[in-house]
């Protein structure tokens, strides 16, 4: 699985990313013309399977651990576990929020302007492209390509922000979805505040991993920070691989 | 004297008064903006004191310097991988990376905590000795009632820490944990979440009980807010203290220490790390969701709105019943340990009792809903739950099993840690024999907030982890100290706190089952239960003046104890074939494990080895 060139790299973060592209569309329409609640459920699925094991690199988990323990290939081995175990408690919160959302709502859903819940949707895949190109560059030393990366994926990931809190929660409150209105409102206002949280978060981590890069602190062999920021970024857009139709597709309009 | 006021726990106490005023009038300073009412019950407003409190914990965190190696490497600028500590008292209220100062530190803190609650226990269980109100009002019983059991819980999770920390890379032959820094963190995380708890006493307290159950905590006065606050905040040194031990044991393991070669006190920390790394997202959520439906109006909770009361039942007890296995795993673990050592004999069916504690661990997240039995959830879930719920038995009983099975024909010894380990296998027995009733539905709805759950969990948590929490103080505080603890007034100690205790759970669920209710300030007279009250007082008193004999031979054997420096239990574990106190970067040649840890009394079986280099 690892690449041998940049080149194939490339190439293979694009597939990835057009399939991604096109399992949303096809998702829309499926909520659109059928309405098949685990049809949605397994295409989604299916997109995060692509994003943890393409774009997060889960087999890495599982290489050998032998060697000596002070080793810098041991231990970026076991900050490595420890990110992932963190992101294993992390998906509880949103796990949480999910089991609330169709407990109280059930096959509902909030009136939401469904254009812009495409627009950040694909946002925010785009962005996790970028994330990945950047990556992918940097394991290789390239460290233009790595710069070029992080800024688009931040510019991106701050696009994302301003959709979802700018123009989003604006429009949802035009709409009579106010946080203290109903039950739905709540449910849509702690999803979409609890994600964006994260990807604010997500977003300072982007903006040390540039600083630290420019400053020409990691190198190819050595670049566990942006690997970190990485796949932490991956796994913000995982949890909105769920959480865009949890909110937008499942269910009748209330 | 002055080193403590230039300590980093002062440091951060200091900052996170600063902080926490200065988020309070900063939120104050907004709504006089926005046109709101600026001052409320408490003279600032909720939003503000809730704001306040989040920007104190941070501010905190800031100002002890516990995180200032994390944002030196954001800057990019490198800090050195080990901190040597002051070789005095001052490193314990500094920030240190060593997990022994920070194993002793939850230690002492959880010893804090233990004071404080059973202190607020003592109050109202001497208000409870006569009907009618003697001396607290309504407000304050809840109160006083809320706060023993919530602090209680930090304090046992907090304790659990310290055993965890201090042991987990000894047993396994590590230098140190997997993510020092980290485990720095989850200890300093746990001070300014004690004092947002703590302060919920000067906002109006709560009313709610530790399981803050909405309609009525979205209701309660303010102080339920830092209950609220105080939990989220100390709430993740259980989850990052989880992740830790996780990566420590699966990562920093010595040569040969498979994992059927491990110390089963590492099963259990495994077991227990699964549980608070998971789940306990979901105890601070549930009560995040609460927070937000009172400063917000968020209506998750509130049936007018389209929420559901139940629903927090659900997320809150997916979390709080694991938890219960979080306290008592470990200390089990601690019997398993130390039995063999007392006994002489390998410990009976170590796979068994190795399995059980992930089989404990694994089953408790399937049991949440049999604490809902009477809550008006579907009905359809309380067969399946009742039946999780026994299942749970099998494991457990598979380790009673184990214990009785290694006692039999073995060469018991008694010093203290012995007596409080047998102590914990009877205690935990009657709390383990008190729990079906609860968990069928048929006797649950009768025996539902009564007295009776109270005897039943006060004994599977003392008998799961206070009695071995004390063994493992009595066992371990040499490899610390290098002195140990008096042994006359450790027996003192066992012979005061074992039957009174007994006494007090057997009259709790004698009560309990003649129709004393829980969480109450007052009982009818009638009831006849009068004695039975005046009795379990006098025996929560000599609970109390057991604990306090123990804090005196706590403080007395650090600088008086008897001086024991080599294996005073001539135990096969790693940490006592290494002089005591501990080295300060643990083993200076490394572990080699070579045979079972448990081969007690079988001639020329050795388990480690040191110093064979690769």
């Amino acid at each position: 699985m690892e690449h041998t060139n940049e080149k194939d790299a490339f190439r293979q973060g694009a597939i990835v990313f057009i399939f991604l592209a096109v399992l949303t569309a096809l998702e829309f329409f499926i909520a659109v013309a059928i309405g098949a609640v685990i049809l949605l459920v397994a295409v989604a699925v299916i997109k995060v399977v692509l994003v943890v094991w393409y774009y997060m690199h889960i087999y890495k988990l599982n290489r050998d651990a032998t060697g000596d323990h002070h080793s810098l290939e041991y231990k970026t081995d076991t900050f490595r576990l420890g990110l992932w175990l963190f992101l294993l408690s992390d998906s509880f919160v949103f796990g949480g929020l999910a089991v609330a959302r169709f407990n109280l709502l059930g096959l509902t859903r909030p009136h939401l302007n469904q254009f812009l819940g495409l627009i950040v949707t694909s946002v925010l895949l785009l962005s996790s492209f970028f994330m990945n190109r950047a990556e992918t560059a940097m394991s290789h030393g390239d460290r233009r390509g790595f710069s070029t990366g992080i800024t688009v994926t931040l510019v991106l990931g701050a696009l994302f922000v301003a959709g979802v809190l700018g123009v989003e929660w604006p429009s949802a409150i035009a709409e009579g979805v106010t946080p203290d209105a109903s039950a739905a409102g709540a449910v849509f206002f702690m999803m979409t505040g609890m994600h964006a949280f994260h990807v604010i978060t997500g977003l300072i981590l982007l903006g040390t991993v540039l600083r630290k890069g420019r400053m020409g602190i990691y190198t190819a062999e050595k670049h566990w920070g942006v690997e970190a920021a990485a796949v932490y970024w991956h796994f913000v857009d995982v949890v909105w691989i769920f959480f865009y139709p949890a909110l937008y597709l499942v269910g009748k309009l209330l | 004297m002055r080193l403590f006021f230039k300590s980093a726990l002062w440091r951060g106490l200091v900052w996170q008064a600063i902080g926490w005023l200065a988020g309070a009038i900063f939120v104050t300073l907004i709504r006089l903006v926005m046109g709101l009412q600026p001052l409320g019950t408490f003279f600032f407003t909720e939003p503000a004191w809730v704001f306040g409190s989040l920007v104190g914990a941070l501010t905190f965190l800031a100002g002890s310097g516990v995180v200032s190696d994390w944002y030196a490497w954001a800057r990019g600028i490198e800090t050195p991988e080990h901190r040597e500590d002051p070789d005095s008292w001052e490193k314990y209220i500094n920030v240190s990376l060593d997990h022994k100062v920070i194993g002793i530190q939850y230690t002492v803190t959880a010893l804090f905590l233990f004071v404080t609650g059973g202190t607020f226990a003592l109050i109202f269980r001497t208000e409870l000795a006569q009907t009618g109100l003697q001396f607290l009002s309504l407000g304050w019983y809840n109160t006083f009632m809320s706060l023993h059991g919530i602090v209680m819980i930090i304090g046992i999770l907090v304790g659990i820490g310290g055993v965890m920390n201090y042991l987990v890379p000894m047993l396994i032959g590590a230098d140190d944990m997997a993510f020092p820094r980290l485990n720095a963190f989850s200890y300093w995380i746990v001070v300014p979440g004690v004092v947002l708890l703590l302060s919920s006493l000067a906002l109006g307290g709560f009313d709610t009980g530790w399981t803050g159950y909405p309609p009525l905590s979205a209701r309660a006065p303010v102080g339920v807010q830092m209950f609220f606050m105080g939990i989220i905040v100390a709430g993740w040194s259980s989850i990052l203290g989880g992740l830790n031990l996780i990566a420590t044991t699966l990562r920093m393991r010595a040569k040969g220490m498979t994992a059927f070669r491990m110390p089963i006190l590492i099963w259990a920390a495994m077991a227990t790390s699964l549980i608070t790394l998971t789940a306990a997202q979901l105890f601070g959520l549930s009560f995040q969701l609460v927070l937000f439906q009172r400063l917000l109006g968020m209506g998750f909770f509130d049936p007018s709105k389209g929420g559901n009361p139940i629903l927090y039942q659900h997320l809150f007890w997916f979390y709080s019943h694991p938890a219960v296995y979080v306290f008592v795993l470990p200390g089990l673990g601690i019997i398993s340990e130390l039995l063999p050592v007392f006994v002489r004999k390998p410990l009976y069916g170590y796979r068994w009792v190795a399995m059980s504690s992930m089989g404990i661990a694994l089953v408790g997240f399937l049991v949440w809903g049999h604490h809902m039995f009477a809550s008006g959830m579907n009905q359809y879930l309380q067969v399946p739950f009742m039946y999780s719920t026994l299942l749970v038995a099998v494991p457990t009983g598979v380790k009673f099993f184990s214990w009785v099975a290694t006692l039999w024909n073995g060469k018991i010894e008694t010093p203290t840690p012995m007596l409080f380990v047998l102590g914990a296998i009877v205690v935990f027995f009657l709390g383990g024999l008190s729990g079906p009733p609860n968990g069928t539905v048929a006797t649950d709805l009768h025996l539902t907030d009564t007295y009776f759950v109270v005897g039943h969990f006060h004994d599977t948590i003392f008998g799961g982890y206070v009695f071995p929490f004390f063994a493992a103080i009595y066992y371990w505080f040499p490899k610390a100290t290098g002195r140990r603890l008096n042994e006359k007034l450790g027996k003192w100690h066992f012979w005061l706190f074992f039957p009174s205790f007994i006494v007090l759970t057997l009259i709790m669920m004698r009560v309990g089952l003649i129709g004393m209710r829980r969480r109450i300030a007052d009982y009818d007279p009638a009831l006849g239960l009068v004695d039975y009250h005046i009795v379990m007082t006098i025996a929560a008193y000599l609970i109390a003046i057991a604990t306090a004999i123990f804090i005196y031979n706590f403080v007395r054997s650090i600088k008086h104890g008897e001086v024991a420096t080599g294996n005073l239990w001539n135990s096969r574990s790693p940490e006592w074939n290494v002089p005591s106190p501990m080295p300060v970067h643990n083993y200076d040649e490394p572990v080699e494990v070579i045979g079972e840890p448990y081969d007690y009394g079988l001639p020329g079986s050795q388990y480690v080895r040191f110093g064979t280099k690769e």
